[in-house]
């Protein structure tokens, strides 16, 4: 019998944490990592309107290409791969669900196809710019765009956090594991056995989120313990943080190279 | 003549926090001068965290309870000034490690206030703060992949990095073991001496105070009961007791030799005071070897088992390294080693939330592999280190119900109330168990365990930051469990409690079991503690000074063997309460 499950459910759990721990902070060596967050976040927001100029699936495929060779450059995350590639497939699988009923599934899906690649586009760019940066150097990027330090604060205290409501979460799980009672027998499939822990799963939310509220204020005692109201409204302090922040040639080349890149593909198709 | 100017003035200060009936803080004053290093103690709930919490403005400013009285500190009055502004002068370490660290990086969180402040010399500050508690050039380092002994001096680097005339910091010793709260203590003490800043410790434990402060604050019932030079303060046994504060075990040895003179506080002149007696009465358990089981079925069974944990940069961390040992029927466990030594990550291995990499674990002849930890349940409970992680409900009565209404037990509530009114849950057996104090949390979390009947009861760090009168809830528990229960195990850095209650004790480094042995055997190999970041208990170090073979276990014992009297010779029993 598989209870070898919940063996593969814990050493899942980690392995999950410590990827996206990767995703996020070991960065270092990745190409778009060393450009400048904010010429990448402009670059982004270039590549969120370019998808929606074209029709042309051979563009569209062009410009999937290029993407997908960012994302692979800047390390994504696979398990965000896969969780993307299944939002897509059951996207598509509820537009021809739905359309069943409605008309022409096969025509529906044919013309929905473009909308959807282009979002999935959109979608690897996403992963690519965020996974090259770390919450700090995306915090500092968008600082310098002019967004509040208490907001720009939260991006990079929220990933610091993610290990910890991750634990939490385990740790919270496996309590009331000890505590209830499996169900006799698993039925078929074992479903009885999931359907208990998706319930044991949901109820270890309310916990966690109360545990961590309760720590976070500590957190904003020790952070105000260390001036962090001070650093709103001092300039000293903003230029501190923004100081070793510059466009290399690199990053001009590489945003001149997109932007030829999509002409280059508009034209020739 | 010139105008006297303390570091710290407390005068007259009560506080109600908000939503609170009854005041927190009831007119305490006192005065900390500059270059002090001064330990507050009192029992839990004293106010002694609230007091301190107003040095740096968090009262009355985060808090916004009722204030009255003055707190001036370098000058300023508290009331007025902002916490920010405060933090120039006044460094604050809190107790958790985790909860006040906020970047990914060392580099970043020690930079987190000088940058805040716009100093431009932050990288400066940096590198001298991180080279004040020696972690040089740490700077790189993720702060979840240090130990919890380096995480807590990131966290009094980053307050040194504001370079404050004035350092608070709140129980360093609870969860730090031994070899890393002295060190903790030592980069104190330095501080103190050689750079002359204000050192300011809450406290429970009288040894590491009687080695390194100068002054003791007594809060209690929320004012300043007292304030005493060490020596006079540690010797003030009945207030020490009567706050649920342990005297130093060399101070206790002294008292019940009943001598006139002032006791000794520390190890060194407890041994000048003792040198020379006779040591009479061997005790009857010797520390022989326990009686061979063979053909008995062990009750937990662990053969050549591995655990690692993935990292982000160090590839797999081993924590287990083909671990082997047998638990049996009456043994009470004290499974020791250092932060990190792989304690937690046994005792979930035994409840089966955890499987072993490689290696069979066992329990009453049932393999964890192939178990679920429910069915496990039945047989092992297990109390996390933090008590936090066991409220599920949003009531203690329903979190203790928990087990045997999942279990449909027919006598279910009536065995609640029995758990409940043992541990004198009554008054709060309605409150949501997360909103509880720690020393009440602990309480609950030991009821939710004992409504479930097991045979095998593990422990995690059941004593972390507790005072005497927490410490006596455990042992209680601890006992009445014993009607039941085969095999108890408790994970710990608390030596003392290891020395007077286990009678066996298992020593946890690289991974593997370094000692196995009673008590008296195990903390008498020095060496092999030091190896494991840990100290024999004062008293076994005391015994070792002076000569005394074997190790005397406990205050009473080395008191009786020093007086050399055989007729009143302690009477060693394995099964003596906390």
């Amino acid at each position: 019998m598989s209870y070898l499950d919940s063996l593969r459910g814990t050493t899942s759990v980690d392995a999950i944490k410590t990827d996206l721990l990767r995703t996020a902070y070991d960065n270092d060596g990745s190409f778009l990592h060393r450009l400048d967050p904010r010429l990448l976040l402009i670059w982004y927001v270039v590549f969120l309107f370019v998808p929606w100029l074209f029709y042309d699936t051979r563009v569209l495929l062009a410009l999937f290409a290029f993407v997908t060779v960012m994302a692979v450059l800047s390390r994504v995350s696979v398990y965000l791969v896969g969780l993307m590639a299944f939002s897509v497939v059951t996207s598509l699988a509820s537009y021809a669900i739905v359309t069943a009923f409605t008309g022409d599934p096969v025509a529906a899906m044919r013309a929905l196809l473009p909308f959807t690649f282009k979002l999935t586009i959109i979608s690897v760019a996403s992963l690519a710019v965020f996974s090259s940066m770390s919450p700090k150097t995306l915090a500092r990027g968008l600082l310098s765009l002019g967004l509040p330090r208490q907001f720009t604060f939260v991006i990079s205290y929220g990933y610091r956090m993610f290990p910890v409501l991750f634990q939490e979460y385990h740790d919270l799980v496996n309590s009331l594991r000890l505590r209830s009672k499996a169900p006799d027998s698993p039925g078929r499939f074992r479903w009885r056995h999931y359907v208990y822990l998706l319930t044991l799963s949901m109820k270890a939310f309310y916990p966690m989120i109360f545990n961590v509220a309760k720590r976070s204020r500590v957190t904003v005692e020790a952070m105000e313990a260390r001036g962090f109201s001070k650093s709103l409204d001092n300039e000293a302090s903003r230029q501190l943080q923004l100081e070793d922040m510059r466009v290399r040639w690199h990053g001009i080349v590489f945003f001149g190279g997109s932007l030829v890149y999509v002409g280059v593909v508009a034209t020739v198709f | 003549m010139e105008r006297h100017t303390p570091a710290i003035a407390v005068d007259d200060l009560s506080f109600r926090y908000p939503g609170g009936d009854e005041r927190v803080l009831t007119g305490a004053s006192v005065d900390i001068e500059p270059g002090e290093f001064v330990a507050v103690i009192g029992g839990n709930g004293s106010g002694k965290t609230t007091l301190c919490k107003s040095f740096n403005g968090l009262v009355p400013h985060f808090y916004e309870g009722e204030f009255e009285g003055s707190v001036t500190v370098a000058g300023k009055h508290v009331a007025e000034s902002s916490v920010s502004e405060l933090s120039e002068h006044v460094g604050y370490v809190f107790q958790e490690f985790d909860n006040q660290l906020v970047s990914p990086t060392v580099g970043d969180e020690v930079a987190f206030g000088p940058v805040n402040h716009g100093h431009d010399d932050y990288r400066e500050r940096v590198a001298r703060a991180l080279s004040l508690v020696g972690l040089d050039g740490a700077e790189d380092r993720f702060l979840w992949e240090l130990s919890g002994g380096q995480k807590h001096l990131v966290a009094l680097a980053a307050a040194l990095a504001l370079e404050p005339e004035i350092l608070v910091v709140d129980e360093p010793a609870a969860q730090l073991d031994p070899t890393h709260a002295e060190e903790t203590y030592d980069h104190l003490a330095e501080l103190n001496r050689e750079h002359g800043k204000t050192v300011v410790t809450i406290e429970h434990q009288t040894e590491f105070i009687a080695e390194y402060c100068d002054r003791v604050i007594l809060v209690e019932d929320g004012a300043v009961a007292w304030t005493e030079p060490v020596e006079t303060a540690l010797n003030r046994l009945g207030d020490l007791r009567a706050n649920d504060i342990h005297p130093p075990q060399v101070t206790r040895t002294a008292e019940a030799l009943g001598s006139s003179e002032r006791f000794p506080v520390r190890l060194a002149e407890g041994v000048r005071r003792f040198e020379g007696r006779e040591s009479g009465a061997t005790p009857t358990d010797a520390g022989g070897a326990r009686s061979p089981r063979e053909g008995v079925e062990p009750t937990v069974s662990l053969s050549s088992v591995s655990h690692s944990y993935s990292t982000l940069r160090g590839g797999d961390r081993q924590v287990l390294d083909s671990l082997s040992v047998d638990l049996h029927s009456g043994d009470r466990v004290a499974l020791v080693g250092s932060n990190g030594a792989g304690k937690s990550t046994l005792l979930k291995l035994i409840t089966g939330v955890e499987k072993p990499d490689a290696g069979d674990v066992s329990v009453r002849g049932t393999d964890t592999a192939t178990t679920l930890p429910e069915q496990l349940a039945e047989e092992v409970v297990y109390v996390h280190q933090n008590p936090e992680e066991m409220f599920v409900e949003d009531s203690v009565r329903a979190d203790v119900a928990h087990y045997l209404s999942a279990r449909d037990v027919s006598n279910a509530e009536e065995r609640v109330d029995e758990v409940i009114s043992f541990l004198e849950l009554e008054a709060l057996e309605e409150r949501d168990g997360r909103l509880l104090s720690v020393g009440q949390q602990r309480r609950a979390s030991l009821a939710i365990g004992l409504a479930t009947d097991p045979s095998v009861v593990l422990l995690d760090e059941p004593t972390g930051s507790l005072d005497l009168a927490s410490r006596a809830e455990v042992g209680r528990t601890i006992e009445r469990a014993d009607e039941r229960v085969e095999t108890v195990v408790i994970a710990t850095h608390d030596l003392e409690l290891a020395a007077e209650w286990a009678n066996r004790v298992l020593v946890l480094d690289g991974g593997r079991v370094i000692a196995d042995g009673h008590p008296r055997e195990v903390f008498s190999q020095g060496d092999l503690l030091t190896r494991a970041n840990l100290k024999p208990p004062q008293v076994v170090r005391l015994s070792t000074e002076l000569g005394v073979s074997p190790v005397a276990l406990d205050t009473d014992e080395l008191a009786t063997r020093l007086s050399g009297d055989e007729a009143q010779a302690h009477p060693l029993s394995e099964d003596q309460p906390i």
